[in-house]
């Protein structure tokens, strides 16, 4: 009888697992405009990149705390495609609970220029969308919480 | 603005060089040590009759890895017809240690590299020719103007499913005298980690 007790005491404390979505540019893009968000980021990691580890308590805790103010934070992950348990595993540990999550589809070079002509393709890179789908921030390099919450409130405050 | 701040920005406000621009001259002559046999070598003195092929990489990035084979053949294949190569890992081995010299010489061997693999002490030559991600190539004319400048081809981890071979075609392209094919492309790799 014990087992069972823990196996759901287990449960019970275990994070819901997160959905990793296959996501081409269209669905990207798709995520990044549906209706209902007051501004979108789009975060560009892999499990394997060390600054994007670094930075992923940052984007998240920046889910968290604007997630009542309609701020939808979508995670583009460019690992392997076979790889997506991993990413989805990773992402429940992390406790990545409010966001998006995709693997990157399709191929880089139209994939890169469509999401953002600034990017080169360096991981990690980010980008704050209004809640319009209109790009209004691109980071290339690792972003800080202070990057974000500074992003957001000019966004906010209607500055360009 | 702290230091490490300044360099984040110098490195992203860089912008990659463009197509038909030479090596910067600073950067062409900077000396740089190859961990195939310890000597040190510049983008100028590695240049080729045909052309010269640029190639910023690194041991500790998957896509780099993922690259690397092609990478070694490519650059045998070309050597052989006229084309100098020369590999540069600009990355601070202080975030990678793997990405040290004993590091790279290890890769070098395993590789059977017959081409400088260099360290770039100071990130200086990646920032000159804005370089940001690796692998990136750099292919330039006879003439020493930028004719490529991108990513290796479409898939880093199947040769075999290649599509669309972009710096092998820009390279034929280079030996015939013509305009590469595709002239820019991207792919997603690791940020140099810039010193």
């Amino acid at each position: 009888m014990i087992l069972p007790v823990l196996a759901v005491a287990a449960a019970l404390t275990q994070p819901a697992p997160i959905q990793v979505a296959p996501g081409d540019l269209a669905a990207i893009r798709a995520a990044v405009a549906a209706p209902g968000a007051s501004a979108v980021l789009v975060n560009l990691w892999a499990t394997w990149c060390d600054s994007c580890r670094d930075e992923l308590p940052a984007v998240l805790q920046f889910a968290r705390a604007h997630r009542a103010d309609g701020v939808r934070v979508i995670l583009v992950s460019a690992d392997d495609e076979d790889q997506r348990d991993q990413v989805a595993a990773f992402l429940t540990k992390a406790g990545a609970a409010n966001v998006q999550a995709f693997i990157k589809h399709g191929d880089d070079n139209a994939f890169i220029n469509g999401l953002d002509p600034k990017w080169t393709g360096a991981l990690p890179a980010s980008i704050l969308y209004d809640g319009h789908g209109a790009r209004k921030r691109f980071w290339p390099g690792p972003v800080t919480a202070r990057d974000l919450e500074t992003a957001l409130h000019e966004l906010k405050k209607g500055k360009p | 603005m702290n230091l490490i701040a300044a360099k984040l920005f110098l490195a992203s406000a860089l912008q990659a060089l463009a197509v038909g621009a030479p090596v910067p001259a600073p950067a062409a002559a900077t000396k740089m040590k190859s961990a195939v046999d310890g000597k040190s070598v510049s983008i100028a003195d590695a240049r080729g009759k045909a052309g010269t092929l640029v190639i910023f990489t690194c041991d500790h990035c998957p896509f780099a890895r993922g690259w690397e084979k092609r990478i070694a053949e490519l650059a045998d294949t070309y050597v052989k017809k006229g084309v100098g190569v020369i590999l540069i890992n600009a990355n601070d081995p202080a975030k990678y240690p793997e990405d040290d010299f004993a590091g790279m010489q290890a890769r070098a061997k395993q590789l059977g590299l017959q081409v400088p693999y260099v360290v770039d002490e100071t990130s200086g030559v990646a920032r000159a020719l804005g370089a940001s991600v690796t692998p990136e190539a750099f292919l330039f004319d006879k003439n020493g103007k930028l004719a490529y400048h991108g990513t290796i081809d479409d898939n880093h981890r199947d040769a075999g499913a290649v599509k669309a071979h972009y710096l092998k075609d820009a390279l034929d392209a280079v030996l015939e005298g013509r305009p590469a094919p595709v002239a820019e492309t991207k792919g997603i790799g690791c940020g140099i980690k810039f010193r």
